[in-house]
């Protein structure tokens, strides 16, 4: 186990559980796109409608997960908040889209 | 075990619960094909049903995957004994005069270290 | 957008689909393919004497406060004096890569489980449901895309969003990367770019670092002359008695 020391309060941090919570997080958050994907296909939502979907998706879901670790104490499992929301979006939104590609061809197109 | 289960169950509901709202917005589409009307949205029940799986969807994966660890470094170290700590396997010592004995005196010697 | 195409529903069973499944199966297969032929690699002992001595040195350097300066100077002396550590003689390894043939079988590996059933599988595919309309994208795009999606059917007036049956394939094969990390848990093989990208490094790594030790020991001696001590536990007895 290494730890890593930040400079103010001299707080360590266990690397190894901040792999593994981010490894949850981006595991939920890719079935997250994927499944958002799939709703938005099967509304058959078009155009700019489908982006703000997925938008309003990823927001929910992470007031979701930080309703999980606690409004409080999300500090005890993340660094940072903003993190979980940002990184890698473009990403999973390429998951999205062809999720939703996908759905709307299935349900919508023929 | 049976909370795992549940949610799991949530899981499978919530896929399933999309499915069919996947399949009725297809079949609503052929019907409306068919009669040859037009496209304008969908019928309010497969809306709700499949934002409602959605939900339930993320909130099943979210209790799948498991719970967080604390990431402070010293949470781990809390339930942890002095004992455990003072455990340096580097620093045993195998080769002294208890060897010499018997192989017995080498295992019962060996346990005392430990 | 124009009017309307009406798309045969049969289209959606024997080609859209089959696509995907097929895209999808092939990736998990190779992911256990690649399972199935990878080798260990295997790492010489002198090598690997040889990169712990650099992280050795390393450590002492960026660590040298903590010692007393005396500590630190016969460390220092260790590594660096004519006969040191660093000073060590090591033949020259002209490591070439197609001459050793374990880096052949590497490769051609890489390629039997990447390239390969990427170039037959398209290929397949690209015969097999040629010129088909398979999807449309629900966004608008502009006409720049067209030749990217609609590849294997020339219609100049259908409109940018319908999707071919050959660059379905192909957004399939780009797309379902995530889908694979979900499935297969995060380190999958079935994902190309970051195999691409391990094996850039692997022969990165192959060919700079143990090829020939000199450079770094070399530079690693310099930082080591180079560096000042500075003793940083001077008021340890304040600070901790402050506490």
């Amino acid at each position: 186990m290494s730890t890593k020391a930040k400079n103010e309060p001299a707080v360590a941090y266990s690397e190894l559980a901040i792999r593994n919570n981010l490894s949850i997080v981006e595991y939920c958050r890719t079935s997250v796109a994927a499944v958002s994907g799939c709703t938005a296909g099967v509304l058959g939502l078009t155009g700019l409608y489908g982006a703000l979907f997925f938008i309003v998706a990823v927001t929910g879901f992470w007031l979701m997960l930080l309703f999980k670790a606690g409004i409080d104490s999300w500090r005890k499992f993340f660094i940072s908040r903003k993190s979980l929301l940002i990184n890698g979006i473009f990403g999973h939104f390429f998951t999205y889209i062809l999720c939703w590609t996908f759905i709307y061809g299935m349900v919508h197109v023929y | 075990m049976s909370a795992s289960f549940i949610h799991r169950s949530i899981l499978t509901v919530g896929f399933l619960s999309l499915f069919h709202a996947a399949y009725s917005a297809a079949q609503h589409r052929s019907y409306l094909r068919l009669n040859e009307l037009d496209f304008s949205h969908l019928p309010l029940d497969i809306f709700i049903q499949a934002l409602v799986s959605l939900f339930i969807i993320m909130y099943g994966v979210l209790q799948v995957v498991g719970d967080f660890k604390e990431i402070k470094a010293s949470a781990e170290l809390e339930n942890k004994s002095w004992e455990t700590f003072r455990n340096i396997p580097s620093f045993y010592i195998f080769c002294h005069r208890g060897g010499k004995s018997s192989i017995q005196s080498t295992k019962s010697s060996l346990e005392e270290i430990e | 957008m124009t009017a309307d195409l009406i798309v045969d529903p049969q289209i959606r069973f024997w080609v859209f689909l089959p696509i995907v499944i097929i895209t999808f199966l092939v990736g998990i297969l190779r992911h256990y393919i690649s399972i199935l032929l990878s080798s260990q690699k295997k790492v010489e002992i002198q090598q690997l004497a040889d990169s712990q001595l650099i992280l050795r040195a390393r450590a002492l350097r960026e660590n040298c406060g903590y010692i007393p300066k005396n500590s630190f100077l016969i460390r220092r002396q260790a590594f660096n004096k004519e006969d040191g550590y660093l000073m060590q003689k090591r033949p020259p390894v002209t490591q070439n890569m197609m001459t050793d043939p374990s880096m052949m079988t590497d490769m051609l590996k890489g390629n039997l489980t990447n390239v390969l059933p990427m170039i037959i599988i398209g290929g397949w595919i690209n015969w097999m449901f040629s010129g088909f309309i398979t999807t449309k994208v629900p966004f608008p795009l502009t006409l720049r895309f067209k030749s990217m999606l609609q590849r294997g059917i020339e219609l100049s007036h259908l409109d940018a969003s319908w999707v071919s049956s050959a660059s379905w394939y192909f957004l399939n094969v780009f797309g379902l990367r995530s889908i694979y990390a979900l499935v297969l848990g995060e380190n999958n093989a079935a994902d190309q770019s970051r195999q691409m990208q391990e094996q850039m490094q692997m022969t990165g790594a192959a060919s700079g670092m143990p090829a020939d030790p000199k450079i770094p020991f070399k530079a690693e001696w310099e930082a080591l002359e180079i560096i000042e001590h500075q003793w940083k536990l001077g008021d340890v007895e304040k600070e901790l008695l402050q506490e």
